[in-house]
């Protein structure tokens, strides 16, 4: 029960600021891809002072990311990935810059003067180059419509009015005799909830447009609703394994929920899929270009002791097909989790995964393991043997050499 | 973003009041650089920003490219006065013989012995084992092979920012004042305010051999107690923050068993 007395006088004051503060929560409708129009084009330079100064601080966060040592260097990736936003990037497309920094999580950022920064964590979760040029593209819609000095602008234009209306509403209470307090805290609180719905319009505004410009290049713009029917079911499978529930949006998110995006991304999909137009997810170009790092890909996402979400992760990757890596880090993920029969489930991975021509040499390894706890001695050597055939230099080649014989 | 975080925590362990403070410390063993030396000055990390009405801090380009251009030109002055050959460098990779990469290790490294610094003397969180020992912090090797490639005497990390009341700033003060009249007195929103740090690190032992913060801020918007942008207020900044560099305490006793 609140112990302030609110009488008529200070009900009109405060009305104006509570209506303000209530303004706020409503669901948002779905942008349609067609109003996302670019505000920017090539070569585009700052001319408000606000925005130069903004940029003006990027500048040694650029330098600093750039010469981070968590990025990838690997030409051929980061070449591809400039690329990848050099074809889906609209009119600014040149002047982007994009980084690859080695983080299991799925995470992209596009900073206010135009360069992007990717974790490899999204590498791992992305199906085909549909579905990480969409990631991309929705990216650099933050930058063609301009988000960051648009939501810097709201924010400034928000405190001011919340300055000077909690100074007035101090001032002219004071002078009408009413204590107005009490408005001022919701009136912060609105502006505050403001802030983040502003910022889940802007979200919205980069999913229509990322759509939209993946769909010019003749990506299927389907694939960026399916990202998010990924996440969602990787949220839900990580939450299960830790008995608890997936985490659902509230108004404190700076981001649409999982749900919503899926929902309105579907809807716009088909709002731009031209009939008869040929869409290529370009699965066999993407699986090529990042199949050097896939082995450490899946290491990263495993050690990170997330069972849950590793194996449906993995088992997401294997509808397109399983191979030796999948089964080898499949066994992994029983093996590290290490519950009751996960020993034996681990084994069944492993054996799985040499049956293919792609088996890691670790496969091997662990797969001789297995049989060897079994009592099956002859098979685990031959099995050892294969793995110093392709791991001769190995840390541990002197005892699996003493196993094997 | 790290860098502002590091602000932000001096920012808030100085006394918020309408003054300037300063506070350095030193290693025991440290003499102020006097006579022939050569000082590498490493990107001087300078923001200038106008302050919203509503408190944020609005990056101004123009002011920041003015302020960084006094400061340096201040720093010179100073440095050259006292008989020191100053470098100052702006971009990584702009000193001859030591890559980015290198050089970018030696200022995060930096960086983080500056947070150590912060948190053990400035804080509060003092640690008994480094009591009486004035400042006794080291970058380590990587600063001493700095220095043995470069053949530079001291490194100096400078960080500056500044910021500047807006119109709509002081006015929301102006309400508050008169508010003072009628029964609800806020003149104090906060206004101005300045803040300002260095580390000297000798690049012969690896060892910060100096440290100074100076914190320069009115609670009233519309009062000033420097303004970076300026020639003079660069000048004042530079002589305050650098301009009385103590000598450590083994040094000053020395100094004054030889006096009597």
């Amino acid at each position: 029960m609140c112990g302030c007395q609110l009488n008529r006088r200070s009900l009109l004051l405060g009305g104006g600021v509570a209506a303000a503060a209530l303004h706020t929560g409503a669901a948002h409708a779905r942008v349609r891809p067609k109003d996302m129009v670019p505000l920017v084009g090539p070569g585009f330079r700052p001319t408000d002072r606000d925005e130069q100064g903004l940029w003006k601080e990027m500048d040694r966060v650029e330098e600093e990311i750039a010469g981070s040592n968590l990025l990838i260097t690997d030409p051929k990736l980061t070449g591809y990935l400039q690329n990848l936003i050099g074809t889906v990037g609209g009119p600014a497309a040149k002047d982007f810059r994009i980084y690859l920094a080695r983080i299991p999580d799925f995470n992209a950022m596009m900073f206010p003067s135009g360069f992007a920064v990717i974790f490899t964590g999204l590498l791992l979760r992305m199906r085909n180059e549909a579905q990480l040029a969409g990631v991309i593209a929705h990216e650099a819609g933050h930058f063609l419509r301009r988000h960051m000095i648009r939501s810097w602008r709201d924010q400034r234009r928000k405190t001011d009015i919340l300055a000077i209306g909690s100074m007035l509403a101090g001032v002219g209470g004071a002078g009408a005799g009413v204590y107005l307090g009490d408005y001022v805290q919701l009136a912060q609180l609105g502006a505050i909830l403001s802030l983040f719905q502003y910022s889940r319009a802007m979200e919205a505004e980069a999913d229509a447009m990322g759509a939209q410009l993946i769909a010019d290049t003749g990506y299927p713009p389907i694939e960026m609703a399916n990202i998010w029917q990924q996440l969602i079911g990787e949220a839900d499978a990580s939450a299960r394994y830790r008995g608890k529930r997936r985490r659902r949006g509230s108004i404190f998110d700076t981001h649409p929920s999982e749900g919503s995006r899926m929902v309105d991304l579907r809807a716009s999909a088909a709002e731009i899929t031209v009939p008869g137009k040929v869409y290529d997810a370009q699965r066999a170009r993407y699986l090529a270009t990042i199949g050097s790092i896939r082995p450490m890909l899946l290491d990263d996402q495993v050690k990170l002791n997330d069972p849950g979400a590793s194996q449906y992760l993995i088992e997401t990757l294997a509808q397109d097909g399983w191979n030796g890596l999948l089964r080898f880090y499949e066994g992994e993920v029983w093996r590290l989790r290490n519950r009751t029969g996960d020993e034996a489930r681990a084994a069944q991975s492993y054996a799985a995964a040499v049956a293919y021509p792609d088996a890691p040499a670790d496969a091997w390894r662990w797969h001789g393991i297995a049989l060897m706890k079994a009592g099956r001695m002859a098979e685990a050597k031959q099995a050892f043997t294969r793995y110093l055939t392709m791991k001769p230099d190995a840390p541990d080649a002197a005892w699996v050499r003493q196993m094997a014989g | 973003m790290v860098k502002r975080s590091l602000a932000a925590v001096l920012a808030a362990s100085v006394a918020l009041c309408g003054c300037v403070q300063t506070r350095q410390f030193a290693d025991v063993q440290f003499t102020p650089p006097q006579g022939n030396y050569k000082l590498l000055v490493l990107r001087p990390d300078v923001t200038v920003g106008s302050l919203t009405t509503g408190g944020m801090v609005e990056p101004r380009a123009d002011w920041t490219d003015q302020a960084r251009k006094s400061i340096v030109d201040a720093l010179r002055a100073q440095q050259s006065a006292r008989g020191g050959n100053v470098t100052i460098i702006e971009r990584r990779n702009q000193l001859p013989g030591v890559t980015a990469e290198e050089l970018a290790e030696v200022e995060r490294l930096n960086y983080v012995v500056d947070q150590s610094i912060v948190l053990h003397k400035y804080l509060g969180d003092y640690l008994p084992t480094k009591r009486g020992k004035g400042l006794d912090w080291t970058l380590g090797q990587s600063a001493v092979n700095l220095g043995q490639k470069t053949g530079y005497d001291y490194a100096l990390f400078l960080h500056a920012e500044d910021q500047v009341a807006s119109g709509g700033r002081i006015a929301l003060g102006v309400i508050g004042l008169a508010g003072c009249f009628i029964g609800f007195c806020a003149p104090n929103v906060g206004g101005s305010s300045q803040l300002d740090y260095a580390s000297l690190v000798d690049l012969k032992t690896g060892e910060v051999v100096w440290f100074n913060v100076v914190q320069a801020g009115s609670q009233v918007p519309g009062i000033k107690f420097g303004d970076l942008r300026t020639p003079e207020g660069a000048t004042q900044m530079v002589e305050r923050l650098l301009g009385r560099m103590k000598p450590g305490r083994a040094v000053r006793e020395q100094q004054a068993r030889e006096k009597r």
